[in-house]
């Protein structure tokens, strides 16, 4: 007799809108339906499923093929490698949840290493342009309630965040927005005529790499300046007036960028330049941002690491106590320039998207992966620890892009003797200290 | 007269943290005294006669103190940080933060200076014979505050975002000032009050988001910003620091993003 569970309002750990509204059927610990969620949750919820692409044992590297081995073997081996290391790198951490990303800090202190997260290829550059011009923003249920004017600047929710517009920003009726979709009105800035500006009601199509220009000249119009130029970034004077009496005219507005600001040419500063023209339309109206953070707790990772270091991430603990500079300590310059002698990945997969020299770097010195699939940085890796996934098969905390922190619930358990994230880096932690003689 | 020397013998794996050598932690030190005083590599404690040999003292009186540092340095890190007198001559390519938050003395680079070149500086000069990297001169993050005084000249390029929230004073004589060859996108962004002099072009978004200030640029701007606007033709601009430089300009006032009435002031070679 099969024994078949059904779970309801389950979070999926994908993306940052941490949708909570799953519905997951489970036959003797093997998914077999998930409902609500986007195509990409559900990909997720299947691939806890074990198959082929999924580690069940710890692994070494032996005569240069990965082999099974015992987790004491991996743990002794990663462990040594971490306490001798004189500038050890960790990355990844934001497909994790909190308690594993808390660890993170304790060990890298210990380790005396440098700790990044991926907020550094993605999101980082609003966090700096935050720290410089501060950010007004509030929760998604509150734009769900009350924004009638949505703005999507370089980001395409409807593929990297694909029930975002149905349950916050688009189709779904709020307290004062009772037609949902005809009660807003949305507008797209994006080079290209993505599925998203083919939804919107007014699409700006400015030139690849000048946002930066063009938010400047929204800000010089909407303080009045006659500007001496016909065009900027390839929009006409008049049709970036029009969006600027919109813009100044809405109830209550809010601008969601993504990666299409933070990395294009200008990076931070294109946010630097969003926020100041949201901060400028205060003064008209009621205008708010939010940033579209792409995995589930990459917001998580910056907070955690926030509260306990005073800084978001590329920290460096070579010194005992930390110190923050992006472009010093990031995972990527670090890898470039060669500034490290071990590398430990967590929840990451940086040889699919680092530049080609980084990677090459990354392979030639000692790497540790804790990571559940078989991806390009796990099977070049010299050890791999094999996680449950946090969010389906251990529980967790996660920060959504609103920063409002959500209690992911397990509905599976691991395969054979996976350990969660938190209790890898714990175990690491001990052997470390032991090493050291701490 | 205090000279002292140091020679780099070993090429550090690491990025080597080298804020110790600066003349105000030379002054009145044994030469014994200096070669322990301590550096990081990576998260090692080591001290400078690891990598450097040392000839020479320093002795007691702080600007007469001259360190010179020959070698490849381009992995050394912060050296003359905080320096408030003296002189340091590096001889080779060094590594970030050269000079950073210095207020006073003298450094100069004979080669290449990598990023945050005299960050924060408050005071001093520092002088770059070659390129120098990003941020020359400007805020550390979140910083609202960036180069207070002092002079950077850089005879080649610099990159992107250098000197940015610059912050002079005209009643308090505070006169940041860079001199650069040629210079990437974002020169001077944020400026309050800083004088910047670019020799050659610079790339695009010069003194974006500038709310008072001078910025000169001798050759052609890549992409002006649109919210710039054209206010005249002079044939002399008068710096507040006294300086005068001759030949046509196109005079523009701007960020007019920051402010309908900014007091910035950006000049482009005819």
């Amino acid at each position: 007799m099969k024994k078949i569970k059904n779970f309801e309002d389950v979070v999926c750990p994908f993306c940052g809108t941490l949708c909570d509204d799953l519905k997951i059927i489970l036959e003797d610990n093997k998914i077999i339906e998930v409902d609500n969620a986007c195509a990409i949750g559900t990909a997720k919820f299947f691939s806890s499923n074990v198959s082929e692409h999924r580690y069940t044992k710890p692994m070494m590297r032996n005569n240069g093929k990965l082999e099974e081995v015992t987790w004491d073997e991996a743990l002794n081996k990663a462990a040594e490698l971490l306490a001798n290391a004189k500038r050890p790198l960790s990355y990844g951490w934001s497909s994790t949840e909190c308690d594993a990303q808390r660890k993170a800090v304790e060990l890298m202190e210990i380790c005396g290493g440098v700790l990044d997260n991926t907020a550094s290829v993605c999101h980082g550059p609003s966090l700096l342009a935050i720290q410089d011009v501060g950010c007004p923003t509030s929760t998604l249920g509150e734009y769900k309630n009350r924004a009638d004017l949505v703005l999507f600047w370089g980001s395409n929710p409807v593929h990297a965040h694909p029930r975002h517009m149905s349950r916050y920003s688009d189709f779904i009726r709020g307290y004062f927005r009772v037609d949902g979709h005809l009660d807003r009105t949305i507008i797209v800035v994006d080079p290209r005529t993505t599925h998203t500006a083919q939804m919107a009601d007014m699409h700006i199509r400015l030139n690849p790499g000048e946002d930066y220009e063009l938010f400047n000249a929204i800000r010089a119009l909407c303080r009045g300046v006659e500007l001496d130029v016909k065009e900027v970034a390839g929009v006409p004077i008049k049709q970036i007036k029009e969006l600027v009496e919109i813009l100044k005219s809405c109830k209550f507005g809010v601008l969601f960028f993504g990666l299409g600001l933070t990395m294009t040419k200008g990076k931070h500063r294109n946010v630097d330049a969003g926020i100041s023209l949201i901060r400028e339309l205060n003064e008209h109206t009621k205008f708010n941002l939010t940033p579209m953070r792409g995995h589930y707790n990459v917001s998580g990772a910056n907070i955690v690491f926030t509260w306990s270091t005073g800084y978001p991430y590329s920290i460096d603990f070579s010194k005992d106590y930390p110190r923050y500079n992006p472009g010093e300590f990031s995972a990527v310059d670090i890898l470039k320039t060669n500034d490290f002698d071990v590398t430990l990945i967590v929840a990451s997969d940086p040889a699919s998207n680092f530049p080609k020299d980084a990677v090459i770097n990354m392979l030639k010195k000692p790497l540790i992966s804790v990571e559940p699939h078989k991806t390009p940085t796990s099977e070049m890796a010299d050890i791999v620890l094999p996680p449950a996934i946090a969010g389906i098969e251990c529980e967790g905390t996660a920060y959504r892009m609103d920063k409002v922190p959500i209690r992911m619930r397990k509905v599976k358990n691991a395969p054979e003797d996976c350990m969660a994230d938190y209790e890898i880096i714990e175990k690491l932690i001990e052997k470390v200290k032991e090493l050291k003689g701490e | 007269m205090g000279k002292i020397e140091l020679t780099l013998k070993k090429e550090p794996t690491f990025s080597l943290e080298a804020e110790s050598i600066s003349p105000d932690n030379f002054k009145g030190k044994t030469q014994k005294d200096i070669a322990n005083l301590i550096i990081f590599h990576g998260n090692e404690k080591l001290t400078l006669k690891d990598f450097f040999d040392i000839k020479g003292t320093a002795g007691n009186n702080l600007d007469e103190i001259e360190i010179v540092i020959n070698g490849n340095l381009s992995k050394v890190k912060r050296i003359g940080e905080k320096m408030s007198g003296g002189a340091i001559t590096i001889n080779g390519d060094v590594g970030m933060h050269v000079g950073n938050t210095m207020n006073g003395g003298k450094i100069i680079v004979n080669g290449n200076a990598a990023d945050w070149a005299g960050a924060m500086m408050e005071g001093g000069e520092l002088e770059i014979t070659g390129n120098a990297g990003h941020y020359v001169g400007a805020a550390y993050r979140g910083n609202w505050e960036g180069m207070t005084n002092g002079v950077i000249k850089v005879k080649g390029s610099v990159g992107y975002e250098s000197m940015i929230w610059a912050r002079g004073s005209t009643p308090k004589k505070r006169f940041p000032k860079l001199i650069c060859g040629s210079a990437g996108q974002f020169l001077g962004l944020h400026n309050h009050g800083g004088i910047i002099i670019c020799e050659g072009n610079a790339e695009a978004r010069v003194a974006a988001d500038q709310a008072r200030g001078f910025v000169v640029v001798k050759g052609k701007i890549g992409r002006m910003m649109p919210s710039f606007k054209k206010i005249g033709e002079v044939s002399e601009i008068e710096l507040p620091d006294g300086e005068k430089i001759s030949g046509k300009f196109v005079e523009y006032s701007g960020d007019h993003a920051t402010s309908a009435k900014t007091k910035g002031r950006l000049f482009v070679a005819k």
